[in-house]
């Protein structure tokens, strides 16, 4: 029963955010300076006076931004329709469609080996405090979550393919594009390793640090000191009382990252010319694609929602205290 | 003997045979990649904006006439032309066996369709209406001839005539609004061209095309050509290096010497149609708003200065590596292979000394602050340019060394480009820019630029330059049909403009190109570069 409240509660609040955060992507565009269609046409285009503000009509934009043009958005959106996108004259809903797995399979791996990786290592550089291994495990952590993102993937691009002639950019070759999924598995391996393995060593560094200092900060209690007078093995220890209390900040970070999974990595996507939500923004952002910005903005604040949802609900198992309250 | 001779020119003239049949047999299946930093907005000639579709355009479609490497006007669909003796029709004979992709006739009502649809409906045809500006209609009078009649005589008519491609009929008939023909993607354009379209994923940036076998020109030595998209070009370089690509059509300046020594790769440097200028604000006194530019900037002493007391050489050098050409004139060295650009017009050369002395007989007196001023008017300018660009900072920076030295201030701002442009044309809020323009091949649209009706809300005048004797010239070039009568009236307008300076034209850009040298061969070098439509019609695969 209190479970059930407390998560009514919480999903109410979160319905709140949305249409809160809709709003502010409304107007958040808006405010930008410069003029979307000029944007959209570039600069070195012989496009008459005429045309260009034929297109603004076409864009809605004669229109004032209140209250006009918001209600023509609300009404779009509440009917279930992004709009279409000026610059690629697309539907919106399409476009992140198919730019939504590929960032799911790029983030959505490496987070999975970051998240492996940095918990193992931050549970035994903690448990093997002060010992080389700590102080190496942490040294490489520092320096991995403060390397620029873009150059670690450069540097990695090059030597991936020069020394493993690792593919230089796409999700699968040319050749491939088109063909059913289980034919190009492969290739489509071969593309994900080197920005996995970039999004991998950026983000095993924050998780294994966190980790570590979680994983101090539990066997210092009193019920760990507890469980050894009881005669666990080290092991017992660490995996039973250890690690389930340290996860608990983990989980809110894991979460919280989940989230912001969906935007994508921008400097990985254009490193590896990754055809991901991350890229996808930008160039929306460039050519002041207000339609196709508001949509990849509302998938975003779904997710991150959505996320902080998932991590509110894990707590309630994971944490008794919650519960309670 | 006898026998023996007999036995060995048989056996030459069958290994010629042979050897001529296995050289046929690779060409085939060659696949040549590009690599590119961008992606055709859309395939629908209608509302393509960007040049990476008007390339795709150029290979899949054809015009009647196209421009040539060299910049001739040559027969595209056409096999010859002519003009009537007033100008105002034009008579096109068409080609023997034209063939659409798909095999059927390609007939002159087509085209004249193709030309008519723009005719009557600039909106929906927004980026080719201007290209039909005075052109009455387009008719068939049998299968094989075009004719296009004019209000007015059009001298450039080649150059509009090589954007008129021949569309397809039935899949551009139906559309009921601007807007539904405007939102056509046209994924698999079906056209007369070198290469059919084979597949676009716009989201992967992949454009896939194959040679059309039954090209009226003869089919292309390459059996496929691959476009593949990169998002930094330091992973399309790299891909060069690693032999994933096969030639880069843009590379930046700062990698240049790092490509010229990468094996099996060939290099090129071209001069291009762009240039970089500082603009410097022109508004009239009594634009509406007011202009906000210093007015010390109207005095054509105080212009002469500044472009005395910029280092062209240097701006080179420093910002471009030395790949460039000192600018002087708005219509850049390469159009029409030279034949526009004015040769008089000598940039002024850089002197401190005597920059300072035109200030001085000027009356403008050199403060304390090491600013001058005349009349209470002191020389401090807004140096503003587009923050994205990666060599605007730098050439600011320069800019403001130089003209300090002359008891000049301009304070370098780095401002977003959308703002900038709201901020200048038919406004006049600034004082000094730095920006640049990419040329038409015909000198038309830079000239154009510079014109007074261009300064309105989504013109192209950034300036305010305002001179009705420069209007007046461009109208008459426009319709001077005489190559040379046109050239005079050009001319005059470059020389008008460099005196004016609305423009101080700073550089003329150089474009980076390269391939693999180890994989292809035959490229049609042009002053402009690799020459992709043409190129990519007789690029053959080396020998191993």
């Amino acid at each position: 029963m209190a479970r059930r409240d407390y998560l009514i509660g919480k999903m109410g609040i979160s319905l709140l955010t949305l249409l809160f955060v809709l709003l502010l992507d409304f107007l958040l565009f808006r405010v930008l300076p410069g003029d979307p269609v000029r944007a959209v046409i570039g600069r070195n285009i012989r496009i008459s006076a005429d045309v260009q503000s034929s297109l603004r009509a076409q864009f809605g934009l004669d229109k004032p931004i209140f209250l006009d043009q918001f209600v023509d958005t609300l009404g779009q959106w509440a009917r279930g329709n992004l709009g279409v996108s000026w610059s690629q004259r697309r539907p919106v809903s399409e476009i992140l469609i198919s730019k939504l797995w590929n960032t799911l399979l790029l983030i959505g791996l490496g987070q999975l080996f970051s998240i492996i990786f940095g918990v193992m290592l931050g549970l035994l550089a903690g448990w093997k405090r002060k010992t080389p291994f700590d102080i190496g495990a942490l040294t490489f952590s520092l320096i991995a979550w403060a390397t620029p993102t873009f150059w670690l993937g450069i540097i990695l691009l090059v030597s991936g393919s020069a020394w493993f002639g690792l593919p230089t950019g796409g999700i699968v070759s040319p050749a491939n594009i088109g063909k059913p999924l289980h034919t190009v598995l492969p290739d489509l391996i071969r593309h994900l390793i080197l920005p996995t393995l970039t999004f991998t060593i950026l983000y095993l560094g924050e998780y294994m640090l966190i980790m570590r200092s979680s994983i101090l900060e539990t066997l210092s209690e009193d019920y760990i000191l507890t469980a050894r007078a009881k005669g666990m093995s080290n092991f017992q220890v660490l995996m039973r009382h250890g690690l389930r209390n340290a996860m608990l900040p983990m989980v809110t970070i894991i979460a919280l990252n989940l989230g912001f999974t969906v935007s994508g990595a921008i400097y990985i996507e254009t490193v590896f010319s990754y055809d991901g939500l991350g890229n996808l923004v930008q160039t929306a952002l460039v050519k002041q694609d207000y339609p196709l910005l508001q949509g990849a903005f509302l998938l975003l604040a779904v997710s991150v929602i959505a996320a902080n949802m998932l991590a509110d609900f894990l707590y309630t198992y994971l944490d008794p205290r919650v519960k309670a309250n | 003997m006898r026998n023996n001779l007999r036995v060995f020119v048989i056996i030459t003239i069958l290994g010629l045979i042979l050897s001529a049949c296995g050289g046929g047999a690779p060409t085939a299946a060659a696949v040549l990649r590009i690599g590119w930093l961008g992606v055709p907005d859309t395939l629908n000639p209608a509302y393509a904006f960007l040049t990476e579709a008007y390339s795709i355009f150029d290979l899949v479609y054809s015009p009647l006439v196209t421009e040539s490497p060299s910049g001739e006007y040559v027969g595209a669909l056409a096999k010859e032309w002519s003009v009537s003796d007033d100008h105002l029709t034009w008579t096109f004979a068409l080609k023997d066996g034209l063939k659409w992709h798909n095999g059927e006739d390609f007939t002159a009502d087509q085209m004249a369709w193709a030309i008519n649809a723009i005719i009557a409906d600039p909106d929906g045809w927004a980026a080719l209406s201007g290209y039909v500006d005075g052109f009455s209609e387009a008719t068939a009078p049998d299968a094989k001839t075009v004719q296009i009649v004019t209000e007015y005589p059009i001298a450039n008519m080649e150059y509009r005539l090589s954007f008129l491609y021949a569309v397809y009929p039935p899949d551009f008939e139906s559309f009921a609004s601007p807007e539904e023909l405007q939102n056509f993607l046209n994924d698999h354009p079906i056209g007369t061209g070198a290469f059919k379209m084979n597949a676009f994923d716009k989201d992967r940036g992949v454009l896939i095309l194959d040679a059309n076998k039954e090209y009226v020109d003869g089919a292309p030595f390459l059996g496929q050509v691959i476009f593949q998209k990169f998002d930094a070009a330091d992973a399309m370089i790299q891909a060069l290096k690693a032999g994933d690509i096969d030639l880069v059509l843009g590379i930046p300046a700062s990698a240049y010497e790092t490509v010229k020594n990468f094996q099996n790769v060939k290099a090129v440097a071209f001069e291009g149609r762009g240039f970089d200028e500082l603009i410097i604000n022109d508004t009239s006194e009594d634009n509406d708003p007011p202009s906000t530019g210093n007015p010390a900037l109207k005095d054509p002493a105080v212009r002469l200065a500044l472009e005395t007391a910029t280092n062209r050489q240097d701006l080179i050098d420093i910002v471009l590596q030395g790949l460039g050409k000192p600018g002087s004139t708005i219509v850049p060295p390469t159009l029409g292979g030279g034949f526009w650009h004015n040769p008089e017009i000598k940039p002024v050369e850089f002197d401190i000394a005597k920059a300072n002395q035109i200030l001085d007989e000027a009356g403008y007196i050199m403060g304390a602050d090491g600013v001058r001023a005349k009349d209470g008017v002191r020389l401090e300018f807004r140096l503003q340019f587009d923050a994205e660009s990666s060599n605007y900072p730098r050439i600011a920076d320069l800019l403001s060394d130089w003209y300090k030295q002359i008891g000049v201030k301009a304070t370098p701002q780095g401002m977003d480009a959308d703002t900038l442009i709201a901020a200048m044309t038919a406004v006049g809020d600034y004082d000094l820019v730095i920006w640049g323009w990419v040329a038409d091949p015909d000198p038309d649209f830079i000239l154009g630029v510079m014109l007074s009706d261009q300064y309105t809300p989504g013109g192209w005048n950034d300036s305010g330059y305002h001179n009705p004797a420069y209007d007046a010239l461009y109208e008459k070039q426009q319709s001077a049909i005489d190559k040379n009568e046109r050239r005079e009236f050009v001319y005059e307008m470059q020389e008008m403009v460099y005196n004016d300076r609305p423009y101080i034209v700073l550089y003329y850009d150089v474009a980076l190109q390269a391939y693999r040298s180890d994989r292809f061969t035959d490229f049609i070098e042009s002053p402009l570069g690799i020459e992709i439509s043409a190129s990519l019609a007789q690029v053959k695969p080396v020998d191993k």
